[in-house]
């Protein structure tokens, strides 16, 4: 019986990747309707398919890529991806070729999202195990969480849009979950590979070094302990010991371990160095790497172009005095690293999910988001579906998403197209998005500390139970 | 706001601080009633209120400066106007079968004044079915198909280079005129534009050009005007033209020989342009008038409910009130003046401005009750055109390029014997001359005053920040019952487990409400999505039922009708069977549907309001109550209060009159008369809705229906 539900459940769970993919190629063949490409919430001028083709032209001419400011992206992309951008197939639609990689990339990311979600579960029912709260298990609905994930990353219309609209986000998002992937499997190699790949394409996944050498950490801990990357904090498991009246002062786990540091910052220097000698092949007479540097992170950290998207940074740059731009710019960019130290020290035994609030932290204050930003932390969200099921807002924060996403377009037509609105009326909605997605990172941390607070006074409570 | 309110129903243990804001919160959402009511009435009156509020127009631009320079028109341009208004009529009485004759007297006459002169052929355009056309720039990639050579229409333009400017801006003056059926008040009004445009050939203040544009009308004045624009908009660079002469050697002989005949001059047969466009005025006159002044109508409403600016109004009016002394119209729905409860209504509130008045005679804002009247019947119209987002002249054609443009008619008090033709001729052209002067100083694109108003009187206006003080009231209930609703179904789940359970045994249930409680909502969600996809659906199906050839309106609606019908089912089937039972097992489904529901139509109104805010006020005005007071009968059956017994007939006339074909019989009956109402004018209505490329249409098939079907089936709820 048990089996063959699990049997109609994983049936249900292909049957919704196959729709998906049905569905993001029966958009692929009406790009023209759609015209999802020049959507400022789509493409930025980092992630801009127009901008890819541009640079490639510009390459195959003998220019730098970089020349003109119009492509921002890195040259490996370019080597990559740049010939599907000319390539055509008679009577198709005119860039199905680079449709396709997305689509791919997309199914990618959402097998690895399921598998890391798998990991994450098996270590969440160790957890409980080793904490004897099994009963909870049998007690509660257990959602499968890597299917769950996979399915609202697959299924989520931004992740879609920013598939068909021919962004690079999905490859970039592709990166950050091998990282991610890599982290939780244990593969050090492969997590370097990622981080430095997610690192080279948008500089903001950097930051993720740090739930990621946490789980590395973690993960010699679950050797001893048998938990797995994501975790209640150790106390928890201390306290438990100590009911137990166990002097399990061998077993406790480490607190630091520099080889697992050392081994990833090997693999990582190997990565990067191997990258920046690809990247140094390919610009060789266009200015080599320095250029590259310049209009790639330059770029990112300048805030120089500001057309308008999703973000909030755009627009205050438009209106802040000359003189003011530079404090201001290191004012924002600070702010995401002021985060960092606290919500590591907070919830460094959920490095997972400290994975998650920094991607989405990123996507709120990066100088130029995309709706293939959200796409990427609300698919990460589905990891912890279980431990976030007390989440508060969650109606609030649906359709907060929902009426934004529809009402950006509309404004963003008010704007550009009527003439009756202006600047003000697309920026409303960007900052109602930058806000719910404020509140959406806060009740999430929140929820999570309650699960763990709810973890411990089970733990606490159970002596007492049986006493009476 | 809601968010204040959803915080409140989270933490159910008592604290002994709570945050003010968090009181008020809770406050509000326990009292979601009242404050409901409460808001929904002011709105209601605040709607009322409009008329009372509206404030006196202003011309906002400096630039403008209009009736600062003496008119220059003289009685020579009037005699102009008026040889070739004989001209026309006479060459009309000779011959009848082609309008080509007076279209190369027009040209000629245009040349005779020194400006540039060309044809623009131009086939009509069906109108067809774009769904996604709102979200999509205007793009000229529109695959034309089957010409005929029979059906083309000539448009005439003659263009004055400014000697002043640059040629980079450009006024448009157009004239409807069908040389086939011509009326005489088409001939007059191209009598008038053409004793303005000789003026204009001779002044030397001119800084931008003039484009005259004689519209051919023989296939709707629109279609003419919007076919010219388009070309003049998004040239094509295709062969078309090539195509055309091959095909009909007709009209390519027929260019021929009036190239030969102009033959030196400045005609050119290739499509001329001038700069970007400042701004428009459609010229009409209008044949019979019972008025008893001469009076000037202005129509401004384009497609969407937009509306120019106001400034450019607010020039027409103060030069034809002011400096020409005619009368200026804008439309009303005359079925309001007679309406006793509105008098009485405008009666009450013009005493509490006189009590209000005599306490301090400072407050000075009553109006009397038959300017009230008036006003009400004018916003009424303006908001029923708004709404209906079919623009109501050739001006709509402008404001699809984002050029301010309005229709000015003109109705001359007597017959139009020969002092009263020059008196009509100097006075509408001294108007003309006096709009484009001003027109003339603007540095930048109408830009200062107002895009979103509401006009109730041709000198009175409401902006929107007040008119969506009355919107924002009415759906202000809406957040605050869904949330009162979601705190409900989850606090009585939550006590119906715990109720008769001991203390050790809550923090099993405790433990076990982790797993779905906060995401229970996630079933009605699914419920929701499914009618809103239904309602997609729905509105695209007429795109398949209008290629079935010969269909009358009445088959058709049926056809619509019975595949709504059976893609529900369909969709019901496929989709939502696997949760059914999931739904049956709680008892309170129905109130979170409901909850859901409400947040939807909350979205759904807050972006119409911005789209096309007449259709937003008209649908919260249907739908806002009805999903308020939406509850199971079966409920208030059981209950069978006096309160209960005047909610279920409340639910049943609401569940009736917010259908939306009933909706339209309904309005239509109070406008025309129930007589004209029959089920093939739905059919009709909606076609020209989505011809038009109408946003009130995807309002009614993507929110109204999905929320009145998902109303219905909370009253039919089985609980």
């Amino acid at each position: 019986m048990e089996k063959l539900k699990k049997k109609i459940r994983s049936f249900s769970f292909w049957n919704w990747v196959i729709a998906s993919i049905i569905f993001r190629l029966i958009l692929i063949y009406f790009p023209k309707n759609l015209n999802l490409c020049s959507r400022p919430e789509v493409s930025t001028p980092l992630t801009s398919f127009r901008r890819l083709a541009e640079g490639y032209w510009l390459k195959q001419s003998s220019m730098s890529p970089y020349a003109g400011s119009m492509y921002h992206g890195s040259p490996l992309l370019l080597s990559l991806l740049g010939p599907l951008t000319v390539k055509r197939i008679e009577g198709q639609p005119n860039h199905l070729l680079y449709s396709l990689v997305s689509v791919i990339a997309d199914v990618v990311s959402a097998m690895l999202i399921r598998a890391t979600g798998q990991n994450l579960q098996v270590a969440y029912f160790g957890t409980l195990k080793s904490l004897d709260l099994v009963k909870q298990i049998e007690l509660s609905e257990v959602h499968s969480s890597g299917d769950v994930a996979a399915l609202i990353y697959l299924c989520n219309p931004f992740t879609i849009v920013a598939c068909v609209g021919l962004s690079t986000s999905p490859i970039e998002n592709m990166a950050v979950i091998l990282c991610l992937y890599g982290a939780c499997s244990r593969l050090v190699p492969l997590a370097a590979f990622g981080w430095v790949i997610a690192t080279h394409l948008s500089l903001y996944p950097a930051i993720l070094i740090i739930p990621v050498h946490l789980s590395f950490v973690l993960a010699i801990c679950d050797l001893l302990l048998g938990y797995g990357p994501d975790a209640p904090p150790r106390k928890l498991f201390l306290q438990r010991h100590q009911q137990k009246g166990l002097s399990s002062q061998s077993k406790l786990p480490p607190g630091f371990s520099w080889g697992s540091i050392i081994h990833f910052a090997f693999w990582a220097l190997l990565w990067s160095v191997y990258v920046l000698v690809l990247c140094g092949i390919s610009l060789k007479q266009f200015g080599g790497l320095w250029e590259m540097f310049k209009s790639t992170y330059g770029f990112i950290l300048t805030v120089e172009d500001l057309s308008p998207n999703v973000g909030v940074l755009w627009y205050f740059f438009a209106e802040v005095f000359e003189f003011f731009r530079n404090f201001f710019l290191i004012v924002f960019h600070v702010n995401i690293l002021f985060m960092i130290l606290p919500l590591a020290i907070r919830l460094h035994h959920r490095p997972c999910y400290l994975a998650f609030v920094y991607v989405a932290i990123c996507s709120m204050l990066k100088s130029y988001p995309s709706v293939g930003d959200s796409a990427l932390y609300l698919g990460l969200l589905g990891w912890f579906v279980n431990e976030l099921s007390d989440m508060q807002f969650s109606l609030f924060l649906f359709c907060g998403y929902v009426g934004v996403s529809l009402l950006s377009p509309v404004m963003h037509n008010l704007w550009i197209w009527r003439g009756t609105g202006n600047a003000n009326f697309y920026f409303a909605t960007a900052m109602v998005y930058a806000c719910l997605q404020i509140v959406l990172v806060v009740e999430g941390v929140s929820a999570m500390l309650n699960h763990d607070r709810k973890l411990r006074s089970l733990i606490l409570d159970k002596p007492r139970d049986a006493k009476s | 706001m809601a968010e204040t309110i959803e915080n409140s129903h989270s933490d159910e243990k008592p604290k002994p601080r709570v945050r003010p804001i968090v009181r008020f919160g809770i406050f509000l959402v326990s009292h979601s009633f009242l404050v409901s009511i409460v808001c929904f009435t002011s709105g209601v009156l605040a709607l009322f209120l409009l008329p009372v509020l509206a404030k006196n127009t202003y011309i906002s631009e400096n630039a403008l400066m209009p009736g600062s320079a003496s008119p220059m028109l003289s009685n020579q341009h009037v005699s102009d106007g008026n040889r070739l208004v004989k001209d026309l009529t006479n060459s009309n009485l000779k011959s009848s079968e082609t309008g080509i004759e007076s279209h190369k007297i027009i040209a000629q006459y245009m040349l005779d004044v020194g400006a540039e002169v060309s044809f623009h052929k131009f086939h009509p355009q069906m109108n067809q079915f774009h769904p996604l056309h709102f979200f999509s720039s205007p793009d000229s990639g529109k695959i034309q198909e089957n010409y005929s050579c029979s059906s083309y229409g000539i448009n005439t333009v003659g263009i004055i280079r400014a000697p002043r400017g640059d040629g980079k801006e450009a006024i448009v003056l157009v004239t409807p005129y069908n040389a086939l059926t011509s009326s005489f008040g088409e001939v007059l009004s191209l009598g008038i534009a053409y004793s303005v445009f000789s003026l204009l050939t001779q002044v030397t203040w001119l800084a931008k050009d003039i484009i005259w544009l004689v519209a051919d009308s023989q296939f709707g004045e629109y279609a003419a005007v919007s076919a010219w624009l388009r070309e003049y908009q998004t040239p094509k660079f295709s062969s078309m033209s090539a195509l055309n002469a091959e095909m009909c050697p007709d009209i390519n002989n027929l260019f021929e020989i009036e190239v030969h005949s102009m033959a030196g001059s400045k005609f050119s047969n290739s499509f001329r342009r001038a700069g970007t466009m400042t701004a428009a005025l459609v010229l009409k006159v209008r044949d019979q008038s019972e008025q008893f002044d001469d009076t000037i109508s202005i129509y401004a409403e384009a497609s969407n409910g937009q509306m120019p600016n106001l400034d450019l109004i607010n020039v027409v009016n103060y030069l034809a009130v002011h400096r020409q002394g005619l009368r200026v119209n804008v439309e009303k729905l005359w079925s309001f003046l007679n309406l006793g409860w509105l008098k009485s209504l405008g009666e009450i509130f013009e005493s509490l401005a006189n009590i209000a008045k005599s306490l301090n005679p400072k407050f000075k804002f009553g109006i009397p009750a038959t300017e009230y009247v008036e006003g009400t019947a004018i916003l009424a119209s303006s908001l029923y055109y708004q709404a209906l987002g079919v623009p109501t002249g050739p001006h709509g054609a402008f404001r699809d390029y984002q050029v301010d443009a309005i229709t000015l008619e003109i109705s001359p008090k007597f017959s139009l014997d020969k002092v009263w033709r020059n008196d009509i001729i100097l006075r509408g052209g001294r108007l003309i001359e006096g709009v484009i002067r001003s027109v003339n100083n603007l540095l930048e694109k109408f830009h200062q005053s107002f895009f979103l108003y509401l006009l109730t009187s041709p000198s009175k206006f409401v902006s929107v920040g007040v008119y969506m003080i009355a919107f924002a009231l009415l759906i202000a209930p809406l957040p605050m019952v869904a949330a009162s609703l979601y705190v409900d179904s989850n606090s009585s789940s939550n006590c119906s487990k715990g109720d008769s359970s001991t203390p050790s045994a809550i923090t099993d249930t405790d433990e076990h409400g982790i797993t779905i409680r906060s995401w229970r909502w996630l079933n009605s969600a699914k419920l929701v999505f499914i009618v809103h996809l239904w309602g997609a659906i729905v509105s695209v199906l007429p795109y398949f039922i209008c290629q079935i050839p010969d269909c009358s309106p009445t088959t058709s609606f049926m056809i619509w009708v019975l595949l709504s019908i059976l893609s529900l089912l369909i969709l019901n089937s496929v989709l939502a069977s696997p949760f059914a039972c999931v739904k049956a097992s709680q008892e309170k489904e129905w109130a979170l549907v409901k909850s859901v529901t409400i947040s939807s139509v909350f979205i759904g109104l807050g972006l119409m309001s911005v789209i096309n805010f007449a259709t937003a006020e008209i649908g919260a005005l249907l739908m806002v109550p009805m999903c308020l007071l939406a509850r199971p009968l079966k409920l208030d059956v059981r209950a069978g209060t006096f309160r209960s017994c005047c909610r279920i007939i409340c639910n049943l006339v609401l569940g009736h009159i917010a259908f939306p074909p009933a909706a339209f019989f309904l309005l239509k009956g109070m406008l025309d008369g129930f007589g004209s109402a029959n089920v093939g004018g739905f059919w009709m209505w909606v076609e020209s809705l989505w011809a038009w490329n109408s946003a009130t249409y995807l309002f009614i098939g993507m929110v109204q229906l999905p929320c009145w079907v998902l109303c219905v089936s909370i009253l039919f709820h089985s609980c």
